[in-house]
């Protein structure tokens, strides 16, 4: 009997106490953040689509190595030693001219783990989440700013010294494949998108 | 009210045909848009959300896209359905539901039958909708309907036991069974409700008021079971039964379960707000006796009434967001170890008082 | 006419034609559900006959509990799936030997009856204060007789229910 009573009382009483912890929640304000309307601030290493500043770039192939399901795909040409391929910001000569260098967005699981070994800290995470497609092909990002004919140029170039040296060695060198002629058309349109 | 219409057109059957509508179009229809909206804004405030706010200015027009949506739907029938009872389930529960609606006195003026057995007969009519409840899961030939209607059913008709209890104490303290009556009884000051002790004066008052209270609490959560509202949903519980006994339907017959729902709850709020609180009769006695205005006072009443079972729907909501939901058996306990028991000692303790 | 007739014989063609169907429903969850519109309509005839009290006691005790209760006879059944759930024609002397005296008897008091034609109407007065006040003084002790029964049948179902628990 007294434990009936008790458990009437209990009933009651922690109904009421959780009746006014509702009623306390009724008048807080919201935490909802209005997402397309409101943007939430990202923390300063939150990683999302990945960008290459390609100005940069070496074509050092470090990051496709480490890139756990391989959506990166670097394809390069080695430059002529008369030519001047540039600097980068820090200082490195580059000596590959870098034809391709796509990164499949799809299939990015966004490990970062492409950034770390970046000599050049050119590849990098950036804060654009908002970048859904409606095709798929759309997220194969292109980030070679060299347009085909370029393309064609400086692996005709090669070809060439590869021919000369070939010629002047004429010995059998480990011929390079022959790489395909990239579609760069894009790069440079992405480009400026993820500015 | 028929009567009121009859003299007003002079033709009966019409009369007839717009009593019996009127709560429908007046305030069914409406307050469930209302209600829908107020559900989910309640839930959500209760939650820290913001609940649905881009349709119509902070989302007022949510229902109303929310009805548009479900008249537009496929009416789909599952293949091994049982047809007719499973056309008929649904407008069987909304007839037990908007039958309820004949005897709840919106205000002085306005009642759709004023009938002396209102409350025994609001307690009976709903007896139609557990039959049409177990009919919509028989027909469904789906075993999470079937369940949700078995246990449904079962809760629903247990619960009308202490309900019934109660409100047989308050017969004994009121001596009517006519809500508009018992309404009338508890003249415009709100110290005149039942719930505390009544119209009348003396000891007996101040005797009455504990039991009344306890009363109240009795038929409030047993009236919360018998809409199947949270704590007390299992007969929908959605971790189990997708959606219990509607879970085959879809379209407008869903939408008639759902206005039938929230119909209940109205109507189970409002008959507490009559029994306990005064029905419709002002807490401060009315402006239009005071201005000497005679057709404000029904206005008045209305309002009253209405803000009187909102709130109480409203509570519902509150207990919802706050209390998880039983199980079966404890559910069983709550009522016939605990309603019940509580519910014979309140009766037999209020009718000594009202011997007094 | 007057709109009480035809809602009379609105609830009378509701009674006859579900009680029809009880009857000859093969299907006995049909039969269940029809007998949810007979009770109803009889409720609504106990309704114009002044009987209100009647009225919404039918509608409580036959819909509430006695139909819900079949209902659930008829749905937990074990193998409810497996089984066809639907009535044959059997005994077929016996019956019509039934129905023929039963017809009979219906016959003889149909026509030896002075039918007290009344208006179909509206209840104006309760008659729950009347019922109780009968119930209390002229009938008391049938009234208190048939509580002890109920009491008994109440304790007797406990008890069947309880013994079987124990032997499982």
């Amino acid at each position: 009997m007294k434990q009936y009573l008790k458990n009437t009382w209990e009933a009651i009483w922690t109904v009421l106490v959780g009746m006014k912890i509702t009623l306390k929640h009724l008048f807080m304000p919201s935490v909802t953040i209005q997402y397309p309307d409101v943007k939430v601030q990202l923390p300063d290493r939150a990683r999302n689509r990945l960008y290459v500043n390609i100005d940069d770039c070496i074509g050092c192939d470090q990051c496709a190595r480490a890139c756990p399901v391989s959506c990166i795909s670097i394809e390069t040409v080695k430059g002529m030693p008369t030519e001047d391929l540039g600097k980068t910001s820090n200082g490195k000569k580059k000596a590959l001219w870098v034809t391709q260098f796509n990164i499949d967005i799809a299939k990015c699981c966004f490990c970062s783990l492409c950034t770390y070994p970046c000599p050049t800290e050119c590849i990098k995470m950036t804060d654009v989440y908002e970048f859904s497609e409606y095709e798929r092909a759309n997220l194969l990002y292109k980030f070679s700013n060299m347009t085909e004919e370029e393309v064609a140029v400086k692996k005709e170039n090669f070809a060439k010294m590869e021919a000369e040296k070939a010629a002047a060695k004429a010995a059998a060198a480990a011929a390079p494949k022959v790489p395909k002629p990239a579609p760069a058309a894009e790069a440079t349109k992405t480009d400026t998108e993820n500015k | 009210m028929y009567n009121l219409l009859n003299n007003l057109i002079g033709n009966e059957y019409v009369a007839a045909v717009i009593a019996a509508a009127l709560p429908l179009f007046v305030f069914i229809l409406p307050f469930a848009l209302a209600a829908v909206l107020l559900e989910r804004k309640v839930s959500a405030f209760m939650q820290d959300r913001l609940g649905p706010n881009r349709t119509g200015y902070r989302g007022l027009l949510q229902t109303v896209a929310d009805i548009l949506k479900l008249i537009q739907k496929e009416d789909i029938t599952a293949t091994d359905a049982d047809k007719k009872l499973f056309n008929l389930a649904p407008v069987l529960v909304f007839a037990g539901c908007y039958a309820a609606f004949a005897a709840i006195p919106f205000s002085g003026a306005y009642i759709g039958a004023d009938i002396d057995l209102g409350m025994f007969f609001i307690v009976a009519i709903s007896s139609l909708v557990v039959a049409g409840i177990l009919m919509g899961g028989w027909a469904s030939n789906n075993k999470y309907s079937l369940i949700g209607a078995m246990r449904s059913a079962a809760q629903m008709i247990s619960y009308e036991i202490p309900t019934a209890l109660v409100i047989l104490s308050l017969v004994l303290v009121t001596g009517t069974l006519s809500l508009h009556q018992i309404s009338e009884q508890q003249t415009a000051y709100f110290w005149n409700w039942n719930i505390l002790g009544g119209a009348g004066l003396g000891f007996s008052k101040l005797l009455l008021i504990p039991f009344m209270i306890v009363g109240f609490i009795i038929i409030y959560i047993s009236s919360l079971a018998e809409v199947n509202r949270t704590p007390f949903d299992i007969p929908e519980a959605e971790s189990e039964l997708v959606a219990g006994f509607h879970t085959e339907y879809s379209g407008m017959k869903f939408a008639m379960f759902f206005l039938a729902e929230y119909a209940n709850m109205f109507a189970v709020s409002s008959v507490v707000a009559a029994l306990f609180f005064g029905g419709y009769q002002s807490p401060f006695g009315y402006l239009g006796n005071t201005l000497g205005i005679s057709w404000l006072v029904p206005l008045e009443q209305f309002f009253w009434f209405t803000a009187k079972g909102m709130f109480f729907v409203l509570v519902q909501m509150w207990l919802r967001w706050t209390l998880p939901r039983l199980r079966v058996d404890q559910l069983m306990t709550v009522c016939w170890k605990y309603l019940i028991p509580y519910a014979f000692v309140n009766l037999i303790i209020v009718g000594l008082i009202t011997l007094l | 006419m007057n709109i009480y007739d035809i809602v009379f014989y609105l609830f009378a063609a509701i009674t006859l034609a579900s009680a029809f169907v009880v009857v000859t429903a093969r299907n006995i969850i049909y039969s269940a559900f029809s007998l949810l519109f007979t009770f109803f309509g009889i409720a609504g005839l106990y309704v114009l006959l002044g009987a209100d009290f009647i009225a919404v006691v039918q509608l409580m005790v036959y819909v509430g509990g006695i139909l819900v209760l079949i209902l659930f006879g008829v749905m937990l059944t074990n193998k409810i799936t497996s089984v066809q759930i639907k009535t044959g024609t059997l005994q077929v002397i016996p019956a019509i030997l039934g129905t023929a005296l039963m017809a009979g008897v219906l016959i003889k008091i149909f026509t030896g009856t002075n039918w007290h034609s009344q208006m179909a109407q509206y209840p104006t007065k309760t008659t729950a204060y009347a019922l109780g006040h009968i119930l209390l003084t002229d009938y008391v002790l049938i009234f208190e007789l048939l509580g002890i029964l109920l009491l008994i049948a109440l304790i007797g179902a406990a008890t069947i229910a309880r013994k079987e628990e124990k032997a499982s």
